[in-house]
């Protein structure tokens, strides 16, 4: 009879589990929608700082801005290109709208125009008397003679006073590019545009797309010539960013993919193996994405990179069913044997990650669910399908006489138990005193802009006046035109500020709509018709003006008189009015405006407005708030660990019913976290929520390798295959993330080195203080 | 183009910075008399034009690289784009490519029609982009041998300016001028 390596139901068995796999992976592609809006990971907001920085990610204008610079060819193509761009993303549904500088935004919605006296500050200080008009007519004479005269002369009849310009001077931003061919241009000579995305900037898919269809539209222009386009701006960060991780990560991890296998290979001698190994923990992800999926329905992408690292957790299991095979002995039998301490190291780990579930977050109780499934799956089908399908030839690993060697020289170790405690000691040491911050709040340095990007940012920004994306100033008041008024009443600090070069610019709201009250006010300053005609009459006597050229001034005055104040409401839902709209916003009863700023030179002296106005202005440095948001999210997984160590001790003393040997368990696990520590902070590492997340993947893995040391076993034969099924996982960690661990993206960097610690001190903790003292007095 | 027409505009070229005296009168139908201008133009090179009124009052307008400055005395200065005004837009580039007696650039913008009698000559150029023609409707440069002796502008509205140049700059009006009796200014008729 030849000897068959896989009997006729094996092959049935696999079969069906490669046909439901296939069938969940389709069905998993099929109704997975990946969001990578950062917010659904983020704590619910808890300061009033923090709800509108959570607004300003998803709907902020200031963040969503592109800036956009065409270089590279003469310019009057370059303008060409320009407009050209903004023609063909005019309609494009991943823009709100691309400037260039051409489009006069300053310009009141006919409809309104009525409202200029009461817009414009000029009667503030003056009114429509013989004197006034009489300087003013005096003036329009000069200007027809002037070069300005075409641009005024459609005006006049209407606007004599020339309030039109004076409201439209005061809309424009103070430091706009100059303008060449009609278009805004860089002192460099590159033609630049803004644009403002629909899709929020910290969404990189979404701002992935945005870029694409600039890049296409810009590259199908037929007047591009060999111009270049050159993108800038947080969104397109985040996309660089993103790339540049993810290419790195997909790199390393298939390098490291490819060097595990060659272990395993080594390991067990069989390319069917190998194969086989990588089904339970394939099996496991498929299942978590699915009833992550079911419960929640979109998936956060960075629950599945938290999730597939912490998943990591399953490579032990197939490890341990081949290391453990015992020779004359059935796959399901020699798995029987480990099966109670793998069953309670998959039961503890996902008692464990409960924890992440009471967190309250939505982010942490996806990954909560996604690994809990994940591991059960993983560990269930490693216990009941993956025996029935593999080959009945195998070696049985007790054999090797390498191993022997290596367990007696591991067991003729002293029992140093002065280790531990000198270790904990030094490690507290080193966490006390090391200089740098403990917490990393600024995520933004775990993936970093390469410095030329921001460098390049940094002069577009200049070059185009664009706002700051850092900071905002908030006015608060209990109505639409409570902010107005407020606006008003620090509108000459902001002068003060402007002229003594804290800041260059700020946009407030009142610059484009006054309050009711002082609406009012210029209101009852206009003269009724007949005044208005006389006063008018007589500033025009030896004027050459033709008689009655401006009746239409003086129906609009008219008109004035009696107009209802306009509200931000109403004058929101014009044109020039949607600046102003999407200013302000409304939340619980109170109303905000977010003023923007640019060049903001004195932060500090800045915020110092909010002493002066109690409060209800201030300052918002949307950096700082999304620090203490990240902060007070690490607190939640902080905490969410915390209990999870301590349900994870209890399920293991539960289950051993001794504390002594739950001690031999969790003293390694605990102390090898703590020392994982103590080197990164010792090195200068502050830590992050990745280092976190790594922390309880190497916690994970430590358990097992505490738990199989601690096991008492009857004969050296399967202390042989314990040491090799543990050399196997720890080689195999080390490696997957010891490469990670090269990374140059500093996220990469901070889970691969810290697994790769952490495993490697797991291990050799659990040699020190897990080992079993009656296989010790045996061997 | 007739190489006529080349050789003449050939002929008016000027080294930069040139300035020249001129008298401008504006006739605007808003207004029931034109108005009287007198200053200097300055010309410092291929897209930099000045335009200084010394009287009735004193106001000099500058452009550069797109932009337009217009200082008046004691009143704050007004910018705006060159793209707001295609009337010195026109002015500019026709006194560019004129003084740099280059006929090919004015071709660019301008269809140019010429007429001779005797040492006199007019070039009538008519805008080509509908946008410019929107605003103006034709220019007419007039001149004797190589001088320039008048820029006469007619915009799409009906208003017009002539501007009387150098020699002419100073000669006596009538008060108030007749586009006619400048025509014939223009035309070096007595």
């Amino acid at each position: 009879m030849p000897r068959p390596t896989l009997n006729a139901r094996a092959i049935v068995w696999l079969l069906a589990w490669l046909i439901a796999l296939a069938a969940l992976a389709f069905g998993v592609q099929r109704s997975l929608v990946l969001s990578s809006d950062l917010r659904s990971f983020m704590p619910p907001a808890q300061t009033a700082d923090q709800k509108l920085l959570l607004d300003q990610i998803g709907e902020g204008p200031v963040s969503r801005l592109l800036l956009l610079a065409i270089a590279n060819t003469p310019a009057e193509r370059l303008a060409a290109a320009s407009r050209g761009l903004v023609v063909a993303l005019h309609d494009d549904a991943h823009f709100a709208r691309v400037l260039n500088g051409e489009a006069d935004l300053s310009a009141l919605d006919p409809a309104l125009l009525p409202y200029r006296f009461l817009l414009s500050p000029t009667l503030d200080t003056t009114t429509f008397d013989a004197v006034y008009l009489r300087d003013e007519l005096q003036q329009r004479v000069d200007d027809l003679g002037s070069p300005a005269a075409t641009m005024l002369k459609p005006l006049l009849p209407r606007d004599p006073t020339l309030e039109t310009l004076k409201l439209a001077q005061r809309w424009m931003p103070l430091h706009s590019p100059q303008l060449r061919d009609g278009v805004w241009f860089a002192p460099d000579g590159s033609a630049l545009l803004l644009a403002e995305t629909t899709a929020a900037a910290f969404d990189p898919a979404a701002q992935g797309a945005a870029i694409a269809a600039l890049q296409s539209a810009f590259a199908a222009l037929p007047a591009r010539g060999n111009a270049h386009l050159s993108i800038s701006g947080p969104g397109y960060f985040s996309v660089v960013v993103n790339a540049n991780t993810r290419r790195e990560a997909e790199w390393l991890s298939g390098f490291g993919t490819f060097a595990f296998a060659l272990l395993l290979l080594a390991a067990y001698r069989s390319l069917g193996v190998l194969a086989l190994a990588a089904l339970p923990i394939a099996s496991g992800a498929l299942v978590g994405i699915a009833a992550t999926a079911l419960a929640f329905g979109p998936i956060h992408g960075i629950t599945l990179a938290f999730g597939f690292t912490l998943l990591g957790v399953a490579q032990e299991y197939p490890i341990r069913c081949l290391s453990h095979r015992r020779a004359g002995v059935s796959a399901q039998e020699s798995l029987l044997g480990v099966w109670p301490l793998l069953r309670l190291a998959i039961a503890s780990a996902c008692i464990a990650y409960l924890a992440f579930f009471a967190s309250g977050v939505a982010g942490l109780q996806q990954l909560a669910v996604f690994t809990i499934a994940g591991l059960l799956v993983a560990g269930l089908v490693t216990r009941y399908l993956l025996p029935q399908v593999l080959p009945v030839r195998f070696r049985d690993v007790a054999q090797s006489a390498w191993l022997e060697r290596l367990r007696l020289r591991l067991d003729a170790l002293p029992r140093l138990r002065w280790v531990p405690w000198s270790l904990l000691l030094l490690a507290g040491i080193v966490l006390w005193s090391a200089p740098t911050p403990f917490w990393q709040n600024d995520l933004a340095t775990l993936t970093p802009v390469p410095p030329a990007l921001l460098k390049r940012e940094g002069e577009l920004r200049a070059a185009l006046g664009a706002p700051d994306v850092r900071y905002l100033l908030v006015i608060e008041a209990p109505s639409a035109d409570g902010v107005l008024v407020l606006s008003e009443k620090i509108s000459a600090q902001v002068e003060t500020w402007i002229s003594t070069k804290l800041v260059d610019d700020v946009e407030l709201p009142s610059r484009y709509l006054p309050s009711i009250a002082t609406q009012t006010a210029r209101q009852a300053k206009l003269p009724d018709r007949a005044t208005l005609q006389a006063a008018l009459d007589q500033a025009q006597q030896d004027l050459p003006f033709q008689p009655g050229l401006f009746a239409p001034f003086v129906d609009d005055v008219e008109a004035a008189r009696s107009l209802p104040p306009l509200t931000a409401r109403a004058f929101g839902a014009s044109l020039l009015g949607a600046r102003l709209h999407a200013m302000l916003s409304e939340r619980e009863g109170h109303w905000f405006a977010l003023a923007t700023l640019s060049g903001v030179h004195d932060a500090a002296a800045l915020a110092a407005i909010a002493g002066a106005t109690r409060g209800s202005v201030r300052l918002l440095d949307l950096k700082a708030a999304s620090e203490s948001l990240v902060a007070s999210y690490r607190a939640r997984i902080g905490t969410a660990l915390l209990v999870a160590l301590l349900l994870l001790a209890a399920t293991v003393a539960i289950a051993f019913r001794d504390l002594a040997r739950a001690w031999h368990v969790i003293a390694p696990m605990s102390l090898a976290t703590l020392l994982v520590l103590a080197v990164l902070r010792g090195s200068g590492v502050s830590l992050s929520l990745f280092h976190l997340v790594a922390l309880t993947l190497a916690a994970g893995l430590g358990l097992h390798y505490a738990l199989f040391f601690e096991r008492r076993v009857d004969d050296a034969a399967e202390a042989r295959r314990t040491l090799h099924a543990t050399i196997v996982c720890v080689l195999s960690a080390v490696l997957v993330f010891g490469l990670l661990a090269t990374s140059s993206v500093p996220v990469l960097r901070a889970i691969g080195a810290t697994v790769a610690l952490g495993v490697a001190f797991h291990f050799c903790l659990s040699i020190i203080m897990a080992r079993d003292k009656g296989l010790r007095a045996e061997g | 183009m007739a190489p006529e027409t080349v050789a003449l505009i050939a002929s008016l070229r000027r080294p930069a910075p040139a300035d020249t005296a001129y008298t401008e009168v504006r006739f605007v139908r808003m207004l029931r008399r034109p108005l009287v201008l007198r200053g200097e133009l300055h010309y410092g090179g291929s897209d930099q034009l000045g335009k200084r009124v010394d009287t009735p009052y004193r106001e000099s307008t500058t452009i550069a690289a797109g932009e337009v400055t217009v200082q008046r005395e004691d009143k704050p200065v007004r910018n705006f784009s060159l793209e707001r005004a295609p009337e010195l837009q026109a002015l500019l580039a026709s006194f560019s490519a004129l003084l740099g007696g280059d006929a090919a650039a004015l071709n660019q913008y301008y269809a140019i029609a010429l007429q001779r009698a005797g040492v006199d000559w007019r070039l009538t150029l008519t805008p080509r982009s509908s946008a410019l023609a929107r605003q103006l409707h034709e220019m007419i440069v007039d001149g004797r041998d190589a001088d320039t002796r008048c820029f006469s502008l007619h915009e799409a509205d009906g208003d017009a300016s002539v501007m009387l140049l150098s020699a002419l700059a100073a000669t006596k009006l009538a008060d108030p001028p007749t586009p006619a009796g400048l025509e014939s200014l223009c035309r070096g008729q007595p």
